[in-house]
C-alpha cells in the first residue's frame, strides 16, 4: 500500500514537472497603442530548456537586426519612431525547442493616402477616385465626404445611382456616375477609422468637357485641309511650266529652225 | 560594278529637286507607320481599367496592328502597282483618322482590336509601302542616302510623339487623346500629296541606238547600261507573260529571283530576334536594379543614337567604295547586331548597358536604313513594290512570335542572359548567311554581266556588218 503511494507521488511529481516546463513568456507592455516610441521585452520563465538564441518578427517576417545567439532568457526591442510603418504584430522568439514565441501588437493611427490627389473623368462618363490605407490595425469603417461651402457633406452609398462605394480594409473606391461639370467638380475626403482614430485624406475631381478634345481635332484637321490645297495648288501652277521644261530640247530646236527660216527669208529677201 | 538590277526604269530618275520633298513626306509616312503602334502603349493601363480587362488583352490591340500592317502589304502593293503612291498613302492617312476616332468612342476592347487594331494597321499599311516606293522612282545614284533619310521617320516621329502622348493623356483622357491623335495622324495626308508622281515623260532616257559598238565597255561602266542584264529582261518578259491574273497586280515570279529569296530567308530569321532586345532593355535594365528612370533614359539614348545614324548609314551606303557592294554592308550589319547581343550579358551595372544601348543603337539604326536599299538593290525599283509587299506579309509571323519567344525565355529562365543569346544567335547566323550567299550572288551577276556584255558585242558586230554591207550596196548602186 505505502508502496502504491510513493509510485503514485512519484508519476505525480513528474507529470507536474513536465507540465511546469511548458515555457511562459511574460511580455512588456502586453499593447502599444498610440505612443511614439517604445520598448518592446519579452522574458522566457518558467522552463529550464537550453536557450540557443533569439530573435524578433514583424508582420511575419524575421527583423535581421534582432537576431542574437544569447542564451539569455529575455530580450527586447526598441522602437524608436512608431509609424503606421513600423506598426503591426511583433512576435519574439526563443530559439528553444519547441520554439517559444509571443506576440505584441502595435497599434497606430490608419495612415490613409489619396491613390492620386488630383483626378480627372469625362462628362457624363464615370470618375473614380480610391484611397488606400496602410498601418495596423486597418481602418474598420470607411467615409466619403463632398466639401461644399466649407463644410463637408458625407455621401451615403446606396441611396442614389449616382455614388458607389466599395470599400475593403485596404481601400476604398468612390465612383460617381455621371459626371457633370457644374455638380461635381470639386474636392472629395475619405476618411478611414479604426479603433485608435480617424485619418482622412482629400482628392480633387476635375471633370473635362465632352467637346474639350473637339478643338484641337478640329484645328489640326483644318490645317492639313489648308496645307493639302496648297500643295495641290502649287502643283497645278508649275505642271504647264514642267511640261514645257520636257520638250525644251524640241522648242530650242524650233528656235533653231526659226532662225534658219530668218535667215533664209532674209536670204530669199 | 553598277548595281545589279540597276536601270530597267527607262527613264533617268531625277535624284534631287523634288524628290528631296518626296523625301520629307516618306519620312513622315515611314515615321507614322512604325511609331504609331509603339506610342500608344502609353495609354494601355488607363484603358485596362477602364475596361477592366487583362493585361494580355490590352496588349493584342499592339498585335493587331502590328499584324495588320505587315499583312496589308501584299494589298498595298496591288494598289501601288495600279494606282501610284499618292493616293494610296492618302487613303492610309484617311482610314488611320477614321479609326482613332471611331475609336475614342469605343463602348468595348473588341471595339479598339477592330477600330485601331485592324483599321488602323491597314491604314498604317498603306503609308508605308508606298512611301518606300516612291524613293525608289525618284532617286537611283543618291538611292541610300534617300532611304537613310527617309528611315531617320521613324525614331523621331518616336521621340515627339511619346512625350507628346503623355501631354494629351494628362490632359484630355484617352477617349479625347484618340480624337486628336487621329487628326494628327491625317497629316500622313499632307506627305502623300507631296509624292507627286514621277514625271516619267520628261526625263525619259534617249533611246541609246541599239548597240552602241564603240567605247560600249566604258559606257557600261559609267553605270548607264540598258543592256546589261539584257538576258534577264528577257526571261523577266517572258515570266510576266506566263503569270496570268494575278500577275497584273502582283509580281509573283519573284520567288524564282535568287536575291530576292536570299533577303526573304535571312530576313524570316533576322526577325525573330530584331525587335525583342528593344522591348526587354527597360525590362532588363530594372531586373538589373537600375531605377525606372535610368531604365527609361537608356531607352532615349537607344533612339537618339538609332536617329543619327540612320542618314549616316545612308551617306555611307552611297560611297563609291559601298555603293557597288552593299549587300556586303548589310551583311555586315546585321552580323554586328548578333555579336552585339551576344555581348550583352557581359554587361556591368548602368555603365554597361548604357554602353551596350549606344552599340545597339547603332546596329538597329544601321540594319534599319539599309533594310529597303538593299532590298531596292536586289530586285530593282519597278518590281521593289511587289517585293516589299511579299517580304512584309512573311515577316508577319517573325515580327508577331518574336518577343512573346523571348519573353518565354526569359520566364522559363529567369534570366535575361538566354533571351540575349538566343537574340545574338538569330542575328549572327542570317548575317553570315547574308555574307555567304551574297558572295555567291554577285559572282553570278558578274558572270550573267560578262555574257550579256559578249551577247552585246556579237550583236554589235552583227550590226556593224550588216551595215557596212549596206553601205556597199548603196555605194555599187548609186555608181551603178
Amino acid at each position: 500500500m505505502n508502496l502504491l503511494w510513493a509510485v503514485s507521488a512519484l508519476l505525480l511529481s513528474c507529470w507536474q514537472a513536465s507540465a511546469s516546463t511548458a515555457p511562459k513568456i511574460i511580455t512588456e507592455p502586453n499593447e502599444v497603442s498610440n505612443q511614439t516610441s517604445a520598448v518592446l521585452s519579452c522574458n522566457l520563465t518558467e522552463t529550464n530548456l537550453p536557450i540557443k538564441g533569439s530573435h524578433w518578427m514583424h508582420n511575419g517576417k524575421i527583423i535581421e537586426d534582432s537576431k542574437s545567439s544569447d542564451t539569455s532568457p529575455s530580450t527586447s526591442l526598441h522602437l524608436e519612431k512608431i509609424t503606421h510603418i513600423s506598426g503591426g504584430k511583433y512576435e519574439c522568439v526563443f530559439l528553444t525547442d519547441p520554439e517559444a514565441k509571443q506576440t505584441i501588437e502595435v497599434k497606430t493611427l490608419p495612415h490613409v493616402g489619396a491613390y492620386k490627389h488630383s483626378e480627372h473623368g469625362n462628362e457624363k462618363d464615370k470618375g473614380v477616385m480610391v484611397c488606400v490605407s496602410h498601418g495596423y490595425p486597418l481602418p474598420t469603417d470607411w467615409t466619403w465626404y463632398k466639401e461644399e461651402d466649407g463644410s463637408q457633406k458625407p455621401i451615403i452609398n446606396g441611396t442614389t445611382d449616382k455614388y458607389e462605394i466599395k470599400s475593403t480594409p485596404n481601400n476604398t473606391t468612390l465612383t460617381i456616375n455621371d459626371l457633370s461639370i457644374e455638380n461635381d467638380i470639386g474636392d472629395y475626403v475619405c476618411s478611414g477609422t479604426n479603433e485608435l482614430g480617424t485619418t482622412n485624406d482629400k482628392i480633387h475631381l476635375r471633370v473635362r468637357s465632352r467637346l474639350a478634345a473637339l478643338w484641337p481635332f478640329l484645328g489640326i484637321v483644318a490645317e492639313v485641309i489648308i496645307l493639302v490645297t496648297i500643295i495641290f495648288i502649287y502643283e497645278k501652277r508649275r505642271k504647264p511650266d514642267e511640261i514645257n521644261d520636257g520638250s525644251a530640247p524640241l522648242k530650242s530646236n524650233s528656235n533653231a529652225n526659226h532662225k534658219d527660216k530668218n535667215v533664209r527669208q532674209r536670204n530669199s529677201n | 560594278m553598277p548595281p545589279a538590277a540597276a536601270t530597267k526604269l527607262g527613264y533617268t530618275p531625277p535624284d534631287g529637286g523634288w524628290g528631296w520633298a518626296v523625301v520629307f513626306g516618306a519620312f513622315i509616312s515611314i515615321g507614322f507607320s512604325y511609331a504609331f503602334p509603339k506610342s500608344l502603349t502609353i495609354y494601355f493601363k488607363e484603358i485596362q481599367e477602364y475596361f477592366a480587362v487583362s493585361y494580355s488583352q490590352i496588349a493584342w490591340v499592339s498585335s493587331v496592328m502590328l499584324a495588320s500592317m505587315y499583312a496589308g502589304g501584299p494589298v498595298s502593293s496591288i494598289l501601288v502597282n495600279r494606282y501610284g503612291s499618292r493616293p494610296v498613302v492618302m487613303v492610309g492617312g484617311v482610314m488611320v483618322c477614321a479609326a482613332m476616332v471611331l475609336a475614342s468612342f469605343g463602348t468595348t476592347i473588341i471595339h479598339l482590336y477592330l477600330c485601331v487594331g485592324v483599321i488602323g494597321g491597314f491604314g498604317l499599311a498603306f503609308n508605308l509601302q508606298p512611301a518606300l516606293t516612291i524613293i525608289g522612282t525618284y532617286f537611283q545614284v543618291k538611292r541610300p542616302m534617300a532611304n537613310g533619310l527617309a528611315m531617320t521617320g521613324s525614331p523621331v516621329v518616336l521621340c515627339t510623339l511619346a512625350p507628346l502622348n503623355q501631354f494629351l493623356f494628362d490632359t484630355f483622357g484617352w477617349r479625347g487623346s484618340f480624337l486628336i491623335l487621329g487628326s494628327i495622324v491625317l497629316n500622313c495626308c499632307v506627305a502623300g500629296s507631296l509624292m507627286r508622281p514621277v514625271n516619267k515623260a520628261a526625263l525619259a532616257k534617249p533611246k541609246a541606238e541599239p548597240p552602241e559598238c564603240n567605247g560600249a565597255a566604258a559606257e557600261e561602266a559609267a553605270g548607264a547600261d540598258t543592256s546589261a542584264p539584257s538576258t534577264n529582261l528577257l526571261t523577266e518578259e517572258h515570266q510576266s507573260e506566263s503569270q496570268g491574273c494575278m500577275g497584273k497586280f502582283i509580281d509573283l515570279s519573284l520567288f524564282r529571283h535568287r536575291g530576292f529569296l536570299i533577303y526573304l530567308t535571312g530576313n524570316v530569321v533576322m526577325f525573330f530576334g530584331f525587335f525583342a532586345p528593344v522591348v526587354f532593355l527597360a525590362p532588363y535594365a530594372k531586373h538589373l536594379g537600375i531605377d525606372e528612370y535610368s531604365a527609361a533614359f537608356l531607352l532615349s539614348i537607344f533612339a537618339l543614337v538609332d536617329m543619327f545614324i540612320r542618314p549616316a548609314t545612308g551617306l555611307l551606303g552611297n560611297t563609291k567604295l559601298v555603293r557597288p557592294r552593299i549587300q556586303y554592308f548589310f551583311s555586315f550589319a546585321v552580323s554586328y547586331n548578333g555579336v552585339c547581343h551576344l555581348l550583352c550579358p557581359l554587361a556591368d551595372g548602368y555603365a554597361g548597358l548604357v554602353v551596350y544601348a549606344v552599340f545597339f543603337g547603332l546596329a538597329f539604326g544601321m540594319v534599319s536604313a539599309l533594310l529597303f536599299e538593299v532590298l531596292m538593290d536586289l530586285v530593282g525599283a519597278h518590281r521593289f513594290s511587289s517585293a516589299v509587299g511579299l517580304v512584309t506579309i512573311i515577316e508577319c509571323g517573325p515580327v508577331l512570335l518574336g518577343p512573346p519567344i523571348s519573353g518565354a525565355l526569359v520566364d522559363i529562365f529567369g534570366d535575361y542572359k538566354y533571351m540575349y543569346y538566343a537574340c545574338g544567335v538569330f542575328m549572327l547566323v542570317p548575317g553570315i548567311f547574308f555574307f555567304i550567299m551574297h558572295y555567291y550572288n554577285y559572282k553570278k551577276l558578274d558572270e550573267e554581266h560578262r555574257q550579256a556584255m559578249v551577247v552585246d558585242m556579237r550583236t554589235c558586230e552583227e550590226a556593224v556588218e550588216l551595215k557596212t554591207s549596206q553601205d556597199d550596196i548603196t555605194v555599187h548602186e548609186t555608181e551603178g
